[in-house]
């Protein structure tokens, strides 16, 4: 028999006289609570529970993987299987309670933190096995690899297994460059073209300083007098460099946008690949910056910060091997002041970006104030608070104009200072280089002391650019480790290696012992069992967060289920090509979203090469067609974002309509027709009638006459079915259902209308 | 004002919030460590607490739900109880309300978006050393109120400062990236 026990575990146990043999699986967790924390071991045997409660001593530290060199062991705890109930996680606000319910009687056997919940619900799991004879790991989720295996990091996303201790800006930026690959030629003539400019950036000062000064002022100079030959010469080696920067530019323009479009191609391709739990645990605001924003921080890297960190290195390297060559006494004087130069940019920038950090914050709040306000206008006008609106406005943009005088207050005396110490490097330089230019000692002549000066000018602009530039890197390497992010995202709901592919879908749903959770201990479906007949209609009724809306997720595979399965014909929705499962279930949802497009377009979306006459049916059938021909534009008016406004009910019969036109095998309604009054939703409920016949349809409703059709109905109550039948029969039984429809019923008489 | 107070009488004649009489309900520890409640004729053996204001009236407002979760009525104040009924109600709230507080922030370390952080963290004095990853920073370091952070790591475990201003320099100055 196969079994699981950490290796650091073994030698704990066996102190305690347990033999480690006979673990089948075990697993570490803690016990935390108000009296204390200890570190504890789990673990199970074919007729025991263990346990163990102690103290690790850890020897790496800082997020790695825990390497224990002694575990202090305190407590130990045996309890027979035998003696253990039903166990079960309770979970409270930071830690869970692992509770066993046995004879009625309830004990809290541990207290552990929340992040331990995985592991020890699979301890649970493995009992739960060994009670009923299976193997003990069998259904265990494969165990994901925490830890960086290298470095012993935390995989801060265990499934995407990026490290990013060992994933390193360099490692990153390699990655990018490999975008390039495409356009090699070009990015080797941006770099000919800027190279020849820095070459021709540092000759300047040597020909309008050092030749000029030296050579056609001076008397005896070679050009003596050649005063429109020199200035000519200064002249075109100007024009020349400029030539070169503007072609490079121009190249480097028409070539970083397609790579940076093929960044976005990539992001844009690879969220679409992506399932439904992606979306739901990233804001949108976050994707949408992903795509547009860090994909702009890269492209304005590699546009304007590695071009000039190119020309700054080869500038700073040339210059300083000219001054060495002109003069090699004054460029050790310039070095000195180089060092400390550097110095003052980094703690400057590093105070800036404090401030920036703090703005960035500010002006984040600021626009999301902004955008409530603007999109919560009738409830602000509603409840009269437009002057508590503007307060809140005003104290977020106080706080960032305070912050904005800081920064602003710092720049404004730092720089100067700075500027002035360069500026005293300078006239050290002029100093002593006047003093050898009157000794005449060491060759120095005004022309090589002008051209130094400038030269000495020149490197500043580098220095500087290179103090700050680290940042921009960083800036830029965090955008593209977002954009990795979602470039290798694996999409948890994934076809299988062979999908089945069925000649006909003919609707035969059943569901076995379905459970879900969308987050850890918080199931939503605790066990479901159900099934319909193809071409027969269920309805579904339970209150709001019964999980209704979760089944139709489930059917339709836009999420996989936690345990339990889900078989269309027979065949496991795992195991069905996703293409097929996906265009033979429709769904119309509570949720309702309008492509920006036509009316039409948005009705052809699941089949686009309808006929305008289907378009036209579709809308009818959805008693849409009328309010659409009141329009303007009727079918072609524009919706979605920007477009015309729409009411909740006409969005939700144009979404009927869309799937109407999908015509699938099966039908889904959830809450479709919530949005409704009631003769509306006749309208569509005998229309709909008409397509169900032949068609597999679940309905999911709060308002039972929705469900008057239905062959059979269930009622879902905290995550379980606890009543199925036809309305007969459960009226008679005088369970769930007969409470919700006495309840609807007592409402419309009360108003003096029976159902 | 005045019309506060008559909206507030008029919603509290047609609501009823559905306060505990402390008269009448007894907390008890039943044998398996949970909190039971004794009320109106009803035994019910495993209550669940819950504040409904935990950051600003921690004492204020308990919720009183059954092991169904069906909530059995709202103690208006901790303070109405007597005490030893009190110290078994505060009991079951420390334990619910239970997250390591934070005493000392050892280092953090921005690597590419993540956060490193390791943190000296316990309760009443007896602390232990917690390494943590933290992602997506300005959801999961957040201030409560304006002078508690919560941190919450890539597990979901939870850590509390709970006094920004009692913590000292250098731990403070390794969170200022992340207060705001």
């Amino acid at each position: 028999m196969k079994t699981l026990i950490p290796e650091y575990m073994v030698s704990p146990f066996e102190t305690q006289g347990i033999d480690a043999s006979k673990l089948i699986y075990a697993v570490h967790a803690d016990s935390s609570d108000d009296s204390g924390y200890l570190d504890a071991y789990l673990a199970v045997s074919s007729d025991s529970l263990y346990i163990l409660l102690g103290e690790e001593k850890v020897v790496k530290a800082s997020g790695a993987r825990r390497i224990v060199a002694v575990y202090e062991p305190k407590e130990l705890h045996v309890i027979p299987l035998e003696d253990v109930g039903n166990l079960s996680t309770e979970r409270l606000v930071s830690t869970v309670r692992l509770c066993s319910e046995k004879d009625d009687k309830t004990s809290i056997l541990l207290v552990f933190s929340i992040g331990y919940l995985g592991a020890v619900e699979k301890l649970i799991k493995v009992i739960s096995n060994i009670r009923e004879g299976k193997d003990p790991l069998t259904d265990l989720p494969v165990e994901e690899e925490l830890f960086c295996p290298k470095c012993g990091t935390r995989y801060p996303e265990p499934v995407r297994k990026i490290c990013p201790k060992c994933l390193d800006r360099v490692s990153i930026t390699k990655r990018l460059f490999s975008f390039f690959g495409h356009y090699k030629t070009k990015v080797f003539w941006v770099f000919v073209t800027m190279l020849a400019g820095s070459v021709f950036s540092m000759i300047t000062p040597l020909v309008s300083s050092r030749f000029f000064f030296d050579e056609v002022l001076t008397e005896g100079g070679s050009y003596y007098g050649y005063i429109l030959g020199a200035v000519l010469m200064i002249l075109i080696v100007r024009a020349v460099n400029t030539g070169l920067n503007i072609l490079y530019s121009y190249v480097l323009a028409r070539t970083v946008p397609w790579i940076v479009q093929d960044l976005k191609m990539k992001i844009f391709e690879a969220m679409q690949r992506l399932d439904v739990g992606f979306y739901t645990s990233k804001r949108t605001g976050n994707l949408m910056n992903r795509v547009n924003q860090d994909a702009n921080n890269i492209y304005w890297f590699f546009v304007d910060g590695l071009p000039y960190v190119v020309v700054n290195l080869l500038t700073f390297t040339g210059v300083v091997l000219v001054m060495f060559l002109l003069n090699a006494k004054l460029a050790i004087i310039c070095l000195v002041i180089i060092p400390l130069a550097i110095l003052f940019f980094r703690v400057l920038w590093s105070i800036f970006r404090r401030f920036h950090h703090k703005n960035w914050v500010y002006h984040s709040q600021l626009n999301s104030l902004v955008s409530d306000a603007v999109n919560g206008q009738r409830v602000i006008k509603a409840f009269a608070k437009e002057d508590t609106e503007t307060e809140r406005f005003s104290v977020v943009s106080g706080k960032q104009t305070l912050v904005d005088i800081h920064t602003m207050n710092t720049v404004t005396t730092a720089f100067p200072l700075i500027y002035l110490f360069m500026f005293l490097g300078q006239v050290v330089v002029t100093g002593v280089g006047g003093i050898m230019v009157l000794n005449g000692t060491e060759g120095m002549t005004i022309g090589v002391l002008m051209s130094f000066i400038s030269y000495l000018t020149m490197l500043y602009g580098p220095l500087e650019f290179m103090s700050w530039v680290s940042n921009w890197w960083a800036r830029c390497v965090d955008s593209a480790q977002r954009v990795f992010e979602i470039i290798d995202a694996k999409p948890e709901v994934t076809d299988p290696e062979n999908p089945v592919v069925l000649d006909r879908i003919r609707g035969d749903i059943e569901l076995k012992d379905v459970k879900f959770e969308y987050d850890a201990a918080t199931p939503v479906l605790k066990g479901v069992n159900l099934s319909v007949k193809a071409g027969q209609m269920l309805g579904i009724v339970g209150k709001t967060g019964a999980g209704k809306s979760t089944m139709a997720n489930l059917i339709a595979r836009l999420y996989d289920v936690t345990e339990g399965t889900i078989t269309i014909d027979g065949v496991n929705v795992k195991e069905l090509s996703l293409e097929q499962l996906r265009k033979s279930v429709g769904i119309v949802s509570q949720d309702i979203y309008l492509f920006i497009g036509t009316i039409a377009d948005n009705i052809r979306y699941a089949r686009p090469e309808a006929t305008m006459e289907d378009v036209i049916r579709a809308a009818k059938a959805a008693a849409a067609h009328e309010f659409i021909m009141k329009l303007p534009d009727a079918y072609e008016t524009r919706v979605g974002a920007g477009g015309q406004d729409l009411s909740g009910g006409e969005k939700q019969r144009l979404s009927i309509a869309r799937t109407i036109l999908q015509d699938p095998d099966i039908l889904i309604l959830d809450e479709a027709t919530a949005a409704m009054d009631t003769e509306t939703e006749a309208k569509i409920q005998n229309a709909l009638s008409q397509l169900q016949r032949g068609r597999t349809t679940l309905a999911i409703a709060h308002r039972l006459s929705t469900l008057r059709d239905a062959d059979t109905l269930a009622v879902l109550k905290d995550g379980v079915i606890v009543e199925s039948g036809t309305h007969r029969e459960l009226m008679e039984k005088k369970g769930e259902y007969h409470k919700l429809y006495t309840i609807q019923l007592e409402g419309l008489k009360i108003i003096n209308m029976d159902a | 004002m005045e019309n506060t107070n008559e909206a507030s009488r008029s919603l509290a004649s047609a609501i009823d919030i559905g306060f505990l009489d402390p008269k009448k309900a007894e907390f008890y520890v039943t044998a398996g460590g949970f909190t039971g409640l004794r009320y109106e004729g009803n035994d019910y053996k495993r209550i669940t607490l819950r504040r409904a204001f935990p950051i600003g009236k921690p004492s204020e407002y308990i919720s009183v739900a059954d092991k169904d979760n069906k909530e059995i009525g709202i103690i208006r104040s901790l303070a109405d109880l007597d005490k030893d009924q009190y110290e078994i109600v505060v009991a079951e709230l420390e334990k619910r309300y239970y997250s390591p507080t934070v005493y000392e922030v050892k280092s953090v370390k921005d690597k590419l978006g993540y956060v490193y952080m390791e943190l000296l963290v316990g309760k009443n004095g007896a602390t232990y050393t917690k390494n943590c990853a933290v992602k997506d920073v300005t959801r999961n370091i957040r201030l409560l109120s304006e002078d508690t952070l919560a941190i919450f790591d890539v597990d979901g475990n939870r850590y509390i400062v709970e006094s920004l201003s009692k913590l000292d320099k250098k731990s403070l100055k390794r969170l200022e990236p992340y207060l705001l």
